[in-house]
């Protein structure tokens, strides 16, 4: 069985985009922007030594998970959630849930994902996604990174919802309760810039907001001391790359979306000057981009010596400046709406 | 970013990309990873090259396959001892040949399960000759031109199949 009036539909991020998909199969109509902003998906941390990661990596999203926490506080919808200590508890729940036509969504490891290309296979335990049915032992999923609703094995599904690790997801799964019948968006929009210029301007904490964009900058020179080689350098420095671009960002690091989201938000708050704003992180973004493809390309040349990495440094140090004094301005602007 | 410049052609990744399109407004594209269409090519030579020397590593009996592993899926000993259920210190024992022969067969079945490999994978490297070298299978992710091997788990957790087929037929 699948369920027939469910709509697939790509999206820049796996958590905005499942998010978006449940609320608009209930009836709520808002794009994947709107959730994105009002949610304060956009962040910034830098790891230069943490155990979970086998070499220094950084963030651009809020933490996994708080993006259904904060559209519930500030939309006022219900998702029913529920996880699970057993695997064959968690397979007949969403069996249960599947069979009352109520598509659902689920928190899996990426790595066990058989439909996705080999190159793109991660050990990470907080992708999303919604299970749409079942036909024999595959599941049918609608995964937000994908073209059209693809098909996967019930052990796959298990092994994904199950994995151990940093986050695991324990079997998590949730699905719309309830949706509000009318909705103030104005203060929602409010609050999530707020959160947003909070996390990237004062958050208390040194490698984080734009504070961990110029710790960034400053230690991207060590970042040979962690490679084996070349290679495994020219690889970790490519992957800054496939963070800011390529893992569901919507491009530069969710600036692309941040800056569609502040654009219909200027429309929705009667505010033009968010609108001159969007614009600006529009272009604070293609200077992320920039980045990203020259990370790209120095890492294929194997050109990664001591002056190339202090170039990248510079780049990244340029992205803390500019972002510094958006948001600084982004929340003058948020105080007096 | 305009819309012309987030377009990059890559039917095997599809992304979803917010630019500026002609009227001014933003909003979404569907277009392809600009990095796989690109730089696919780099990434598979330098897993190669990661393969094979992990490889030597293993067959002059430097560490095991434990080891092997974790490096070509990209875990923190941290991680995968948190993943497989067993203690960092043991884990990193495992990477030894000499220690490793000391993991019980549940131990092997918990490290295949996180690297989503057969237990007997974690005792052997299967390699395929192509043209002119040796290519390991897992590398090959279970296939050539030629042939496709399928490697099953069972209702036996001790147990896999391995099917090898000539593709096409």
């Amino acid at each position: 069985m699948i369920i027939e009036n469910f709509k697939h539909k790509m999206a820049a991020h796996c958590e905005s985009g499942t998010i978006t998909s449940l609320l608009n199969h209930a009836g709520m109509q808002i794009s994947e922007p709107l959730v994105f902003g009002i949610s304060s998906g956009l962040f910034f941390g830098y790891f230069h030594k943490m155990k979970t990661f086998p070499f220094p990596t950084f963030i651009v999203r809020n933490k996994p998970g708080q993006m259904r926490i904060n559209i519930t506080k500030r939309l006022g919808t219900k998702f029913n959630e529920s996880s699970f200590r057993k695997n064959d508890e968690g397979a007949r729940k969403l069996d249960d849930l599947l069979q009352h036509n109520i598509p659902t969504a689920a928190q899996v490891d990426f790595f066990y994902l058989d439909y996705v290309p080999s190159w793109e296979r991660v050990h990470i335990n907080v992708h999303f996604m919604v299970v749409i049915g079942k036909e024999g032992s595959n599941y049918i999923v609608s995964d937000s990174y994908f073209p059209e609703p693809v098909t996967l094995k019930s052990s796959s599904l298990d092994n994904s919802r199950f994995a151990g690790g940093s986050m695991s997801p324990k079997g998590f799964i949730f699905h719309v309760a309830d949706i509000p019948s009318s909705v103030n968006y104005k203060a929602a929009i409010i609050k999530g810039i707020k959160n947003v210029c909070f996390n990237m301007l004062r958050i208390p904490v040194p490698f984080l907001g734009v504070k961990g964009i110029r710790l960034f900058a400053k230690k991207i020179i060590e970042w040979p001391n962690f490679a084996r080689d070349t290679e495994h350098l020219s690889h970790e420095i490519m992957k800054i790359n496939i963070l800011l671009e390529d893992q569901g960002t919507g491009g530069a690091g969710f600036r692309f979306i941040y800056a569609t989201f502040l654009q219909e938000a200027a429309e929705i708050l009667s505010k033009p000057e968010l609108s001159g704003l969007s614009r600006q992180l529009m272009e604070i973004g293609d200077g992320w981009r920039e980045l990203s493809l020259f990370a790209a390309r120095i890492g294929k040349n194997r050109d990664l010596g001591p002056e190339k990495l202090k170039q990248l440094s510079g780049l990244i140090q340029n992205r803390a400046e500019v972002e510094e004094k958006f948001f600084t301005e982004l929340n003058d602007v948020i105080k007096r709406v | 970013m305009k819309e012309i410049e987030g377009i990059a052609n890559c039917p095997e990744q599809q992304v979803i990309l917010y630019v500026e399109k002609e009227d001014g407004k933003f909003g979404p594209i569907q277009t392809g990873s600009y990095l796989s269409a690109n730089y696919l090519d780099d990434y598979f030579y330098k897993r190669k090259n990661l393969e094979l020397s992990l490889r030597k590593r293993v067959i002059n009996g430097e560490i095991s396959l434990v080891y092997y592993y974790m490096v070509l899926v990209d875990l923190s000993i941290s991680e995968l001892a948190s993943r497989a259920g067993i203690s960092r210190s043991i884990v990193k024992k495992h990477f030894e040949p000499k220690h490793f022969g000391k993991c019980s067969v549940e131990g092997l079945r918990k490290y295949a399960k996180v690297f989503n490999v057969p237990i007997a994978n974690l005792l052997q490297i299967v390699l395929i000759n192509m043209d002119d070298h040796l290519e390991s299978l897992f590398i090959l992710e279970n296939k050539t031109r030629n042939i496709s091997i399928e490697q099953n788990s069972t209702n036996n957790p001790y147990l896999s199949v391995s099917k090898i087929e000539e593709r096409g037929k």
